[in-house]
Order: C-alpha cells, then sequence, then structure tokens
C-alpha cells in the first residue's frame, strides 16, 4: 500500500513536471517562431496604417462588394472560437474523463479567436476614431450592435472560463517558481501571484471555485450560441438575396462548431507534438475528438443542405442569379470544392476508424479549418456581387472582387497575432489544466482500487460461492 | 463661422492622423505621402486658386463655384425634417429616354465624381419576351428603410418629412447600411475626396441636408435636395430633366411638379397612368413611385450593351488559388 | 405655358450650370466663326401685386441645327412712345436663355389704349440680329372668395381699364383656376377654363378634395395665360376650403428605424444579456471571496 501511494505521487509529480517544463526555457526556435510572427504583423500594422490614412480604398473593396475578406475571417474567427465552449463546457457537464488534458487548448484558442475577430470589424471601419460613437449613440436595434453585446459578452465569459481553472494552477506555478534572480524571473512571480489571487487550496475555496466552474460552463453555452447567431444576424437582417435567411442562425452556429472543433484538434496535435504531451493526449483522444467532429460536420452538411437545397428548388428570380453563380457560375469552382472537399469528403474520412488517427485526422481538419474559412468568404461575397439592382456601366474593379494585398497582410497579421498571443501564453502557463489532470490520475487511481477491490472480493465470493457449488448445485451452464 | 469650420477640419483630421500615428509606427509617416495624380478632366470656365481647409492651394475651375450655398440648418434641425410634409417623387419611364441628365445634375449639385451616380440610369429588362426600358433610380427614402433599422450610431435617420440622410460627422464606416440597403444606392467614401470637388465645394460648413463636404470612410447617399427644398426648389435631377420624367411634390399635398413646373395631382397621376413602387414586395414602402414605360416615343435601350461591360472576371482563377491554401 | 417657363426659370437650380457649361463651350467655338441665327419670344406678366415684367426667351441655332436657349446674349428693350421706339434697359440673357425686365407702372398708351414692348438682338457678337414685340392692353383681374359660402364659388372678374380710367368688363376671356402646391400651381379641377360672361365674371364651385396645410388654408391662383387682348395676367386669394391635414401625432415614434428602440426588443435584449452580466457579477463576487479568505489567514 505504500509503494501505491509512493508511486501515485510520483505520477502526479511527473504531470506537474511535464505541464510546467514548456514554462521554464525559451528555445532558439521559439524565439524565431516568435520574430517571424512579429514580422508578419509588423507588415500588417504597416498595410493597416496605410489603411487608415488613404482609407479602405487601398483594399479592393468598392462599393458592390463592401464588405470582403475582413469580414468573412471575422465571422470565420468567431467560429473558431467556439472550440472551447464546446469541448470544454459540453464536455464538463456531460463529465467526460477525457476531456481533462485538452481543456486548457480549447478554452485558450475560444479567447484568442474571439480576440481577434472583435478587432478585425475595427480594421473594416470606415472611421475608427469613431468608435466612441457607438456609446454616445448606439442604437440597439442594429444587429451589429448586437453583435458588440454578444461578443463582449462572450470575451467576458470565456476570459473568465479560461480564468477560473487556471487560479489552482497559477498557485501552484507561483509556489513552484522559487528563484527570482533575472527580472524576467521576477515578472513572472509577480503574474502568478497576481493570478493566483491568494489561492491556497482550502476547502471552502475549493467549493467556491467549483461553484463558479459550474455556473460558467452552463452560462457560456448559450452566451456562444448567442454570439454566432448574432453574428448571421448581420447578414440574414438585410434582405439580400442568399443571405435573407432563416436558417442562417442556426447554420452559422453549425458551422462555427464545424470549424472550431477541428481547430481545437489541430490545437491539440500542436501542443502535443511541440510540448512532448503524448503521454496525456493519446490517440484514444483523437480519435474521440473525431466522432464529435464528425457528428459536427454531419450536422453541418445537413444545414448546408437546407440553405442551398431549398432555393435552388425554388430559384426565386433574384436567389436564382446568386445560386447559378455558385453552382455553375464564377464561383462554382470554390463553392464545389467547399461542399465536396471539405464537408463530404472529411465525413467519408472520418467515418473510418483509421480516419480518426493522429496524423490523417490532423490532416482532415487543417481541411476543414481551410473550407470553413473559404466558406465564410463564399457566404459574405457572391451575394453582394448579386444585388437586386443589376451591375451596369461601372469600373471592372466594382464588379469583381479579389482581396488584394493589404487585406492579406492585415489578415494575416491577426491570424499571427493569434498564433502569438498562443505562444507567449503557453510559454507562461501550463497548457493543460495540471490539477484537473491530477485529479482525473486520482479518480483513475480510485476507479482502478475499486476494481481492484472488487475483483479481490469477487474472487472470494467466487471461492465461497466455489465452496457453495461444490457441496450444494450442479453447475449451471 | 467658416473660420471655426476651418479649424475643425483641421484638428478633425490631425486627430486622425494622431491615432494612426499612436497605434503604430513612425516609419509609414514619410513613406505615404499624401500628394496624388489626378487624372485630367475636361474643364470650361478660367482656372481659380482655392484653399482647401487642409490649407493646400488647388486649382479648380470657376465654373464649380458659381454654386452659392445658404448656410445650412442646424443639426439637430436637419434631423427633424420639416413638419407636415412627406416628399415623394414619381418617375415616369414612359418619358425617360435614357439621357442621364438627371444624374449630370445631381452630380453637379453635389459635387460627386463621374462614376458615382447618386441618381443611377439603368437599362432594365424584366423578362426575354418583355420590351427594355430606362430606369432611373435615385435613393427610396422607404418608410421601413432597411438601412436606417441597421446603422449602429443613428448616423443614418428617418426625418418626419420622409427623407432618409446620412450625418457624415456621425458616420464611423461601417458600411452595414449599404449591405442592407436593397437597391445599391449607398456608396463608400473609399478614399480621401477629390481635392478638384473639395475645393469647389469650399468652406461650406457640413451639414447633412446638403451631405457635403464629403469625408473619407463615411457612406453617402442620395438626399433629394432637402437643402434646395427648403429654398422652394426642387432637387437638382428633377429640375435637370429634360424630358419632365420626374415629378416631385408633398405627398400631404396631393401634388407633384416636374421640371416644366406642370404640377398634377398625385393620386390621380397614379391612378391614371397604373403607378407602382420597384419590388414592393420587399416590404421597404419607397417614397419613389414608377409609372410604366406605356406607349414610349424614342428607342428602346439596347440591351445587347448590357452585361457585357468590362466586367473582369478575374476573381475566378483567383478564387482556386484561395482554394490552394 | 409661358407663365409655366416662368417659373422655370426660378425653380430651375443654378446647378445646371455644370451640365450646360459643356454644351454653351461648343457653341462658343462653333459661333466664333459666324453669328447663328436667334429667335426671341416675348411675353408679357401682369401679377397680383401689379407689377408688370417682360421676359424674352432666346434660342439659337447650334451646330446640329437645333435651337437651344442661348446664355449671354445682349437683348434690348424698348417701349413704343409717340411711334418711335424708347429703350427701356438691357439686359443680358441668363444660363436659360431669358431675359427679364421689370416694367413701369405708367407705360406710354396708343391710341387704342395699348401699350407695345420691343425686344431686340442688336450687333451682337455671337447671334444675328432678331427682334420681336407684343402688343396688350392693360387689365386688371379680381378673385373673389367668399369664406361663408357653403357652395365654395371662385370668382374671378376681368376688366378692362377705359380711357378715363373706368374699368370696363370683359366678356368672353378665358380664365383659368388654380390652387398653389409647393413646387408649382396646380389646375383647380381637370377642366379649369372658364370665360367670362357679360359682367366680365367667371366663377366655378372650388372642389372638396383639395388637401390644404393643417388648418385647411389654399391658395387659389386665377390667371388669363396668353390672352391675345391682355397678355398675361394673374391673382391670387386664400381660403380655408381645402382639407384639413392631420398632423403627425408623433413623428418619431419608437420604431426599428428610428432612434428610440421598440419596447420589447430593449427589453428582451437587456433581460437576456443582463442576466448573463449579473451571472457574471456573482462570479466576480465569487473570486473576491476567494482573495479575501487568503487575507484572513494571513492574519
Amino acid at each position: 500500500m505504500a509503494t501505491e501511494k509512493y508511486n501515485l505521487k510520483q505520477e502526479i509529480e511527473t504531470v506537474r513536471e511535464d505541464c510546467l517544463r514548456p514554462t521554464q526555457k525559451w528555445g532558439r526556435s521559439t524565439q524565431t517562431w516568435i520574430g517571424c510572427l512579429l514580422i508578419v504583423m509588423g507588415w500588417g500594422l504597416y498595410c493597416y496604417i496605410h489603411q487608415l490614412r488613404d482609407g479602405l480604398g487601398v483594399t479592393a473593396m468598392r462599393d458592390y462588394v463592401s464588405w470582403g475578406l475582413y469580414i468573412s475571417t471575422f465571422i470565420f474567427f468567431i467560429g473558431i472560437s467556439h472550440s472551447g465552449t464546446l469541448v470544454s463546457a459540453i464536455l464538463r457537464i456531460t463529465k467526460q474523463e477525457w476531456r481533462r488534458p485538452i481543456t486548457r487548448s480549447a478554452e485558450l484558442l475560444t479567447f484568442v479567436s474571439l480576440l481577434f475577430g472583435g478587432i478585425i470589424p475595427i480594421i473594416d471601419l470606415g472611421r475608427p476614431d469613431r468608435l466612441p460613437n457607438l456609446v454616445l449613440f448606439g442604437r440597439i436595434q442594429s444587429p451589429l450592435m448586437w453583435d458588440i453585446i454578444a461578443i463582449c459578452t462572450y470575451l467576458v465569459g470565456s476570459t473568465l472560463f479560461l480564468f477560473l481553472p487556471m487560479i489552482p494552477d497559477m498557485a501552484l506555478c507561483r509556489d513552484r517558481l522559487t528563484v527570482c534572480d533575472s527580472p524576467f524571473k521576477k515578472f513572472k512571480k509577480w503574474l502568478y501571484t497576481k493570478m493566483a489571487i491568494g489561492w491556497k487550496g482550502t476547502k471552502s475555496q475549493w467549493h467556491r471555485l467549483e461553484l463558479t466552474m459550474t455556473i460558467m460552463t452552463i452560462v457560456i453555452i448559450p452566451v456562444a450560441v448567442s454570439v454566432h447567431t448574432v453574428v448571421s444576424y448581420i447578414f440574414a437582417m438585410t434582405l439580400r438575396p442568399g443571405w435573407n435567411s432563416t436558417v442562417f442562425g442556426p447554420y452559422f452556429v453549425a458551422g462555427a462548431l464545424y470549424s472550431g472543433s477541428a481547430g481545437v484538434v489541430l490545437g491539440m496535435a500542436a501542443f502535443r507534438k511541440l510540448y512532448h504531451l503524448e503521454k496525456y493526449i493519446t490517440p484514444r483522444h483523437f480519435d474521440l475528438m473525431g466522432r464529435i467532429v464528425l457528428a459536427l460536420t454531419l450536422i453541418y452538411a445537413y444545414l448546408n443542405l437546407n440553405e442551398y437545397w431549398i432555393p435552388a428548388y425554388n430559384m426565386v428570380t433574384a436567389e436564382g442569379h446568386l445560386l447559378s453563380d455558385l453552382f455553375y457560375g464564377s464561383y462554382s469552382k470554390a463553392f464545389w470544392t467547399c461542399q465536396f472537399g471539405t464537408v463530404l469528403l472529411p465525413i467519408i474520412i472520418m467515418s473510418i476508424p483509421k480516419g480518426r488517427t493522429v496524423t490523417i485526422l490532423t490532416i482532415t481538419c487543417i481541411i476543414i479549418v481551410a473550407g470553413a474559412w473559404v466558406k465564410r468568404y463564399l457566404i459574405v461575397v457572391p451575394t453582394l456581387l448579386h444585388p437586386f439592382m443589376p451591375i451596369q456601366e461601372v469600373p471592372g474593379t466594382w464588379s469583381s472582387y479579389f482581396p488584394n494585398y493589404v487585406e492579406f497582410s492585415v489578415t494575416a497579421a491577426c491570424l499571427a497575432g493569434i498564433f502569438l498571443v498562443i505562444t507567449l501564453f503557453s510559454k507562461l502557463f501550463p497548457m493543460m489544466a495540471v490539477w484537473e489532470v491530477e485529479k482525473g490520475i486520482l479518480i483513475e487511481h480510485d476507479k482502478q482500487a475499486a476494481i481492484e477491490l472488487r475483483t479481490k472480493r469477487e474472487a472470494e465470493e467466487a471461492k465461497i460461492m466455489g465452496k457453495r457449488l461444490k457441496t450444494g448445485f450442479e453447475p449451471l451452464k | 463661422m467658416q473660420e471655426d469650420n476651418k479649424q475643425n477640419n483641421k484638428t478633425d483630421r490631425r486627430n486622425f492622423l494622431r491615432k494612426s500615428l499612436i497605434t503604430g509606427s513612425i516609419l509609414t509617416a514619410g513613406a505615404i505621402g499624401l500628394e496624388k495624380v489626378f487624372p485630367g478632366e475636361k474643364d470650361s470656365g478660367e482656372k481659380v486658386k482655392v484653399l482647401t481647409p487642409d490649407g493646400k492651394v488647388y486649382v479648380a475651375s470657376s465654373e464649380h463655384l458659381k454654386e452659392y450655398r445658404p448656410p445650412p440648418v442646424t443639426n439637430a434641425e436637419a434631423r427633424k425634417g420639416i413638419a407636415n410634409k412627406k416628399f415623394v417623387m414619381v418617375i415616369d419611364l414612359a418619358k425617360c429616354d435614357g439621357c442621364k441628365t438627371c444624374t449630370v445634375a445631381c452630380q453637379a449639385m453635389h459635387f460627386t465624381e463621374s462614376d458615382r451616380e447618386w441618381i443611377k440610369v439603368f437599362k432594365m429588362q424584366d423578362a426575354d419576351a418583355t420590351a427594355p426600358y430606362f430606369f432611373p433610380k435615385p435613393c427610396f427614402h422607404c418608410d421601413n428603410p432597411p438601412c436606417t433599422k441597421v446603422c449602429p450610431v443613428n448616423a443614418t435617420f428617418k426625418r418626419q418629412d420622409g427623407i432618409v440622410l446620412i450625418d457624415n460627422e456621425r458616420c464611423i464606416g461601417c458600411r452595414m447600411c449599404m449591405a442592407a440597403c436593397p437597391y445599391s444606392t449607398r456608396f463608400f467614401n473609399w478614399s480621401h475626396p477629390d481635392p478638384k470637388q473639395t475645393a469647389a465645394v469650399g468652406n461650406t460648413p457640413y451639414s447633412p441636408e446638403q451631405s457635403v463636404p464629403r469625408r473619407m470612410g463615411t457612406v453617402e447617399k442620395c438626399d433629394f435636395c432637402p437643402d434646395m427644398i427648403r429654398q422652394g426648389k426642387m432637387p437638382a435631377c428633377v429640375s435637370g430633366c429634360p424630358m419632365d420624367a420626374i415629378y416631385f411634390g408633398d405627398q400631404n399635398e396631393d401634388a407633384v411638379t416636374n421640371a416644366s413646373g406642370v404640377t398634377v395631382k398625385l393620386s390621380q397621376l397614379l391612378e391614371d397612368n397604373a403607378g407602382y413602387r420597384h419590388l414592393e414586395e420587399l416590404g421597404t414602402k419607397p417614397r419613389v413611385y414608377y409609372l410604366p414605360p406605356k406607349n414610349r416615343k424614342y428607342p428602346i435601350p439596347d440591351m445587347k450593351s448590357v452585361g457585357n461591360e468590362k466586367k473582369e472576371k478575374k476573381h475566378i482563377e483567383m478564387d482556386m488559388g484561395i482554394m490552394q491554401m | 405655358m409661358k407663365m409655366n417657363s416662368m417659373i422655370k426659370i426660378t425653380s430651375l437650380a443654378i446647378a445646371i450650370t455644370g451640365l450646360f457649361c459643356g454644351i454653351a463651350t461648343a457653341q462658343d467655338q462653333s459661333q466664333a466663326l459666324g453669328k447663328s441665327e436667334a429667335t426671341i419670344e416675348l411675353s408679357y406678366y401682369k401679377k397680383t401685386d401689379m407689377s408688370k415684367t417682360a421676359v424674352a426667351v432666346i434660342k439659337a441655332k447650334n451646330n446640329d441645327g437645333k435651337f437651344v436657349s442661348a446664355k449671354n446674349a445682349r437683348v434690348n428693350f424698348y417701349v413704343m412712345h409717340d411711334k418711335e421706339q424708347q429703350l427701356l434697359k438691357n439686359v443680358n440673357t441668363d444660363n436659360n436663355g431669358q431675359a427679364v425686365i421689370m416694367l413701369q407702372k405708367d407705360l406710354p398708351l396708343d391710341e387704342d389704349l395699348s401699350f407695345t414692348i420691343v425686344a431686340k438682338i442688336e450687333n451682337d457678337n455671337l447671334y444675328e440680329d432678331a427682334e420681336e414685340q407684343v402688343h396688350y392692353k392693360d387689365a386688371n383681374l379680381t378673385l373673389n372668395l367668399n369664406p361663408n359660402d357653403t357652395a365654395r364659388l371662385v370668382t374671378a372678374k376681368v376688366t378692362e381699364i377705359g380711357k378715363d380710367g373706368k374699368e370696363i368688363p370683359v366678356k368672353g376671356a378665358e380664365v383659368k383656376f388654380y390652387v398653389h402646391r409647393l413646387f408649382g400651381i396646380m389646375p383647380a379641377t381637370d377642366d379649369n377654363t372658364i370665360t367670362t360672361d357679360e359682367k366680365g365674371e367667371a366663377s366655378f364651385a372650388f372642389p372638396k378634395n383639395i388637401p390644404g396645410d393643417t388648418k385647411g388654408v389654399i391658395i387659389v391662383a386665377a390667371r388669363m395665360e396668353d390672352n391675345e387682348q391682355f397678355g398675361n395676367v394673374e391673382n391670387k386669394a386664400t381660403a380655408s376650403w381645402g382639407t384639413v391635414l392631420a398632423m403627425d401625432k408623433d413623428p418619431f415614434p419608437r420604431a426599428l428605424w428610428e432612434p428610440y428602440a421598440p419596447l420589447p426588443l430593449v427589453i428582451t435584449i437587456s433581460t437576456l444579456f443582463g442576466g448573463v452580466w449579473f451571472i457574471y457579477f456573482f462570479i466576480f463576487f465569487q473570486l473576491r471571496k476567494i482573495k479575501k479568505e487568503k487575507q484572513l489567514k494571513m492574519r
């Protein structure tokens, strides 16, 4: 019994070691990576300043396509931000034990993509200097205002959702970080102390933490759904063909979950590889996540059917023009690639058990994420190119759209920003919820002990029964 | 007043620039020059040197300077509109010969660039077998305006006289209204306004009623010339129409007037000519009515030329580019 | 029709400058070579305030052989005085090709009590010489609306001024009745032309369905238009015979397109998100408690 306890302690110690190791040193590769990201972001910033000075005219957007890559990316990022809610909250509620090693990265992905998703509409503004007008003259009737409210609410919620399970870990980091010679370490010590908010691990603290966690887990799900619903309302509340659709709310939510869960798989794969967490994030995790992504892709495919088949059957004038452009017009290649390549193909791959192995699932999820991004673009741009009034006698640049270098640069900078924040975060904080994994080990240990106990007892019972059988009854067959 | 405005413009601009500098690198400040090369335009009339609000001297044609603009009403007044009036426009498609004089008159009135048509003349054909017709389309100033509904900052608003205006001193440039308008009526100032136009506008103080001076990063559209209405004059497109095809008036008076000064009973006009509103099924309740193109005395538009214009289908191939990422 | 074009002058915004300048320059170039043929259309107006004006509309042939408004043409106005032309004024035409002068009240008269006005283009650089004259008698048009009349009878009386200044009723003159609207005058009925009787009176019952302002007030105008004897004569009167315009009780109701939102929307959104934020604050409160606990222990 004593050796067993020792083993358990050692196991927990290994977990702590493994989780905190990445936070303790910054390798050359990390520095290069961050350097690259900073260069991309710097160039993006340069382009954005160019855009601020000379107006949005430096982008490829014009009066017909007045929203382009920026808004598409906005929806995409907001979609990715659904991952944290899904994996973390839903798996928590359903008490899935295997969630433990992946919740932190999922929650982080939510937080970061939401942060940058929220910045993009500001980048897309013609007059960002007038942002205070939103507070001074805000109109609650505008879907954009609903968006702002919902995204702010979700941002605060997901920050809390990320922060709450971090508290005990922060206390652990604070307690482990003893040497305070370099200023960098001093900063870390200060940061950990602040973020641990005086966590001592007392019973009442644990009680409060669990209470707040439970509440947040429940609250964050409807908030997340509301966010993507109102994002879809930006489009669905207009009268434009292709947008004016009652299925848009659920369609966007499904699309968000589809791309978001794939995003979580990518995060899992990256951290597993880079931080050597193979022991914790196992092929079993990928298999289970693969099943979830599959289920969500199926839902998304179903909503795609609703979104396109119903209007395609009716072919109402204005919508008909749009749909013919999508089905066999200038956007048909992109459209069908999206539908078959990034929805149907992943469904087929993930249906096969071999398709849910680490490498293949990761590749599939890359396809899904990229496909989701392109699909956002295909929702925004073709509709704008098919207004009710015909596009006549306008410069060629107005009647077509493809994002130019400014838009690509700024978008890339946002993506780099997401990577940068994730990198910095993972270099400062453990990327697995240490205490949750520990708890998982303890539960697992208890289970093992219980099983052992039961098998022992069963064996004993069997002995007794056997005796009885021998004495009294004929064995049953 | 003018001096004040000048000052305001200056500080406005300065703030804008300062903000952009605060946000980021100082490197760019020198790299991106403000000077642009402006395409030469045919201009009659003598050249006059004008000082723009941001202190630059431009040579403008005196033709553009003749316009006298009375001092505008206050912003609060402009947002309220004229009491007990409901402005309405009737466009007789049977009379429109597609000469686009309305567009030109509008552009002169609002100092707009030539490719920006607040009132645009479309060549329409409803079905293959039906006859094509010219279709001038201003802003419809809807009574159930989709654009105004979605504005997050109340920068575009519906007045009591039915006119929908934009306050470009408040607009944040989100372009939600442009996405919401089913008639593609709204335009965005993607870049700095053309300095020639800025010079022509001169030091006119801004009012939503005259839509100038325009500002980068804000939305603009047909405004039914409310400043002219206040002077008892009709919008530029109406009085400019040589075919007398556009009528304008007050629905409360049940009368509309055309460029020749012929005033007719609105209800009678709509009744006799089977007046209708464009895309009625959208439920936006436009304030612009159309009379069907019956018994026309001019050639119908040539629809062969429509749709084949410089439409660059570049985005097809490039879409595939994005797919490969 | 001329009355209408009169209004056109005022209503046509100067904004069309830009529009016409292109055509004008084209003309300037062609006309530098030779003078172009011009026509004058002269009309005479007597308004409600008894003011008298003469309007000359000049049109000139352009390159295509079409007659278009000639701007900046110099028009000399004369009045016949003892069979001699006496120069009144010279006026340059505006962008619509119109030249307007105010006439003196007591124009010199002929034996038949009529006066003659002449408009001429003489020695103009751009246009060939042209001349036009009109010959009218002075007439008065009075308009009488009895506000107490239930039949709403509008009566106009036309008189000409006799030798001794006496007013003589005119029979058989055509009078047209109009209602003033925001941008012009609208015929009061479909058939708004009434001919005067031997008393010089023309009258008609004012229709019931013409909207007035918020008090029902309308302005009625009676006109003789292009009368062979008297030119254009007009008079106006007001009465509250229009239908009363119901004022907007609330021009800015709570609506989706107005600054203030409908209450159900406000309530729904504030309840939903207010509820979420309430929970957030509860969580912040719990976090505070977690923090406070430490301080207790420290002590």
